[in-house]
């Protein structure tokens, strides 16, 4: 306890200095938590979207699908597979899904198009499907009375073919037993913009895609939610486990499935933090300032403590506590101050300036993290980088002959 | 009786060829428990180079410093320092008190790093504190005292951890001849009572009379060695 109320007193002898230097700490807790709170709130809304929208959190899908995805790797598109996926732990959702690719023709044209075979119903629960029908309408899952399926088609297909609502369009492809696939459609629904990335796409029901690549009671893969995208890994973990004595498939996470979405996302964030370093590398000068001239200036007085006996490890001890109360202080008024702001960004956010599209619909409007990591991590941060820097003039008083310190006195 | 202190043959020298200086040449002294001693001499003489040695505040060019048996030239650095917190108490010509501690923490200070419970090192500073007169005055920061208080807070502080020796560097230098002389008369009468061993350097002939042995050193030599009745 003398210890700590010598080093309290210590860092309050020259008031004008500490503040200072906590200043430049709590600036630096400032910047991090609500750099921390912007970046990471911000890539959590584009994976919780992108997830949800496109990939799910887990696939489960053939062995080697997700290397080398061929229409001949199917699983099991059953209810009664269904109704035993949604019995797994942790499974909230999940839906099934055919791709593959087609030539399209339309009045007069052609265009190679990609087919997704979708269940209807889940899919508009599951994704934002729905939500990004720009012309007509969501299709239905049952055919027409004239028994056409419906499908809808993205903007980038419906220009090239120049094909609107209520116009026929054939697809030709090849079916999983070898035959010749072809049929003809009809266009309830446009899809997101001409560069987003359902332009090419071609959504029918599933039963339509089953047909018409031959794969009755098949798809390629399911799609899986849970509740916290955090948990892919584990969920895709669990279901591997489920699925251990079917060996011809597999659970994989999204970050497989979205393998190249992941890293360029990791990339950004890697790149984010030399934002951070920055503002760290700015902190510990101010500090390791500070202290050493501290030190410095006690060099004589190091020298008496030394003297009467203290060890060189408590000088050491000294320094660092009383560098790591500078930060302490630093960070628990930066957590005061900081809490507010943060809170706005995290429950109102802000407007972007230049609006982007994830996973084809536009986000124009970010909100911030409000959890115990955007407040914790960056106080552990500065706390080891005040611990980092005080360890060179802690070891200069460590080090100190008490009786040539004592000859500055 | 075992000796508290020995010095063989000890030197220290500074600087080397033409600028070499011998600030302690040679010197052998036995000091025994209980002893209240002044190493006198000029200014320059080695007086305080001497008790720096036995202190270990400073390493010798050749010979050995004993302290009760022990070999502290042979010591590390950590070893020094916990040797010097248990049996050494200093006292310094300008008291060097911890200027953001009021005189009871000086006081407690050392005992806390010997690992010494609250309470007790509570009890044994205002005792302490109350037995060099500064009753009243343990909250005192070092600023808020005369020079004479504060080097009565810095003998409570050598003498609190009841050291087997105490060294005091031109203790009454920094005070006028009065305040001295008491400070002199306090320390005599401790080392009566607490049979601590007192060792000092002065170059005050007052000073000096109050001594029962006086070690004479000239050149960093030792010229006389002189005994005196209490």
């Amino acid at each position: 306890m003398l210890m700590l109320k010598l080093a309290f007193r210590n860092i309050l002898r020259n008031k004008r200095r500490t503040l200072l230097t906590m200043l430049s700490m709590f600036g630096g807790y400032f910047l991090l938590v609500l750099s921390f709170s912007v970046q990471f709130g911000s890539y959590e809304q584009v994976i919780k979207f992108f997830t949800k929208d496109s990939t799910g959190h887990a696939q489960i899908s053939e062995v080697g699908y997700q290397d080398k995805p061929t229409l001949y790797a199917a699983v099991p598109a059953t209810d009664e597979f269904y109704q035993q996926l949604m019995a797994q732990p942790g499974v909230t959702q999940a839906t099934s899904r055919i791709v593959s690719s087609a030539l399209a023709y339309g009045e007069s044209k052609s265009f190679p198009v990609r087919v997704l075979g979708i269940d209807v119903d889940k899919e508009a629960d599951m994704t934002f499907l729905k939500e990004k029908v720009k012309q007509g309408r969501y299709f239905n899952a049952q055919p027409d009375v004239d028994d056409y399926y419906e499908v809808m088609i993205g903007a980038s297909v419906a220009q090239q073919l120049q094909v609107t609502i209520g116009d026929e369009i054939i697809l030709i492809s090849q079916g999983a037993d070898g035959s010749i696939a072809n049929d003809l459609y009809m266009v309830v629904g446009i899809i997101g913009t001409k560069d987003g990335q359902e332009a090419r796409d071609v959504y029918m029901p599933l039963a339509a895609a089953q047909d018409f690549f031959v794969m009755p009671g098949q798809s390629h893969y399911w799609a899986v939610l849970t509740e916290n995208y955090k948990e892919s890994t584990a969920l895709a973990t669990e279901l591997d486990q489920w699925l251990v004595d079917q060996k011809r498939l597999e659970a994989v996470s999204w970050q497989v499935v979205a393998d190249e979405f992941y890293r360029t996302m990791k990339a950004d964030i890697d790149g984010g933090y030399v934002a951070y370093y920055i503002i760290i590398f700015l902190v510990c000068i101010g500090v390791l300032n500070t202290v050493l001239m501290s030190v410095m200036e006690r060099t004589g007085e190091f020298g008496v403590l030394k003297a009467i006996g203290t060890s060189p490890r408590r000088l050491f001890a000294l320094i660092v506590i009383e560098t790591m109360l500078l930060a302490g202080i630093s960070c628990l008024a930066g957590f005061i101050l900081v809490m507010p702001f943060n809170y706005y960004v995290a429950s109102v956010g802000f407007a972007l300036p230049n609006p982007m599209e994830v996973s084809g619909v536009i986000m124009s409007h970010m909100r911030g993290l409000w959890n115990v990591s955007v407040f914790l991590e960056p106080a552990l941060i500065v706390l080891g980088s005040a611990a980092f820097i005080s360890i060179f003039p802690a070891l200069r008083a460590a080090r100190i002959v008490p009786i040539k310190a004592m000859r500055s006195l | 009786m075992k000796p508290v202190i020995e010095t063989r043959n000890l030197s220290r020298h500074y600087g080397a060829g033409d600028t070499l200086v011998k600030a302690l040449d040679d010197v052998n002294i036995v000091i025994e428990p209980g002893e209240f001693t002044a190493i006198v001499g000029p200014s320059g003489s080695g007086k305080s180079t001497l008790l720096q040695l036995i202190g270990g505040l400073d390493i010798p060019n050749s010979g050995k410093v004993l302290l009760s048996d022990k070999e502290i030239s042979e010591m590390s650095g950590s070893e020094l320092s916990d040797f010097r917190r248990d049996h050494i108490g200093f006292i310094f010509q300008a008291y060097n008190l911890i200027p953001v501690l009021s005189a009871a923490e000086n006081c407690e200070y050392i005992m806390l790093l010997q690992g010494i419970p609250a309470a007790e090192r509570k009890e044994r500073v205002y005792k302490m504190l109350a037995e060099v007169g500064l009753e009243g005055r343990e909250t005192r920061l070092p600023n808020q005292l005369s020079g004479g208080q504060q080097q009565r807070v810095a003998v409570a502080r050598a003498m609190v951890s009841q050291p087997d020796i105490i060294l005091a560097d031109e203790p009454t230098a920094n005070l006028d001849s009065q305040t001295g002389m008491d400070l002199l008369d306090m320390m005599h009468d401790l080392n009566r009572h607490e049979g601590m061993t007192f060792v000092f350097s002065t170059h005050d002939p007052k000073i000096m009379e109050r001594a029962s042995r006086l070690i004479h050193i000239e050149d960093g030599r030792v010229i006389k060695d002189e005994r005196r009745e209490d």
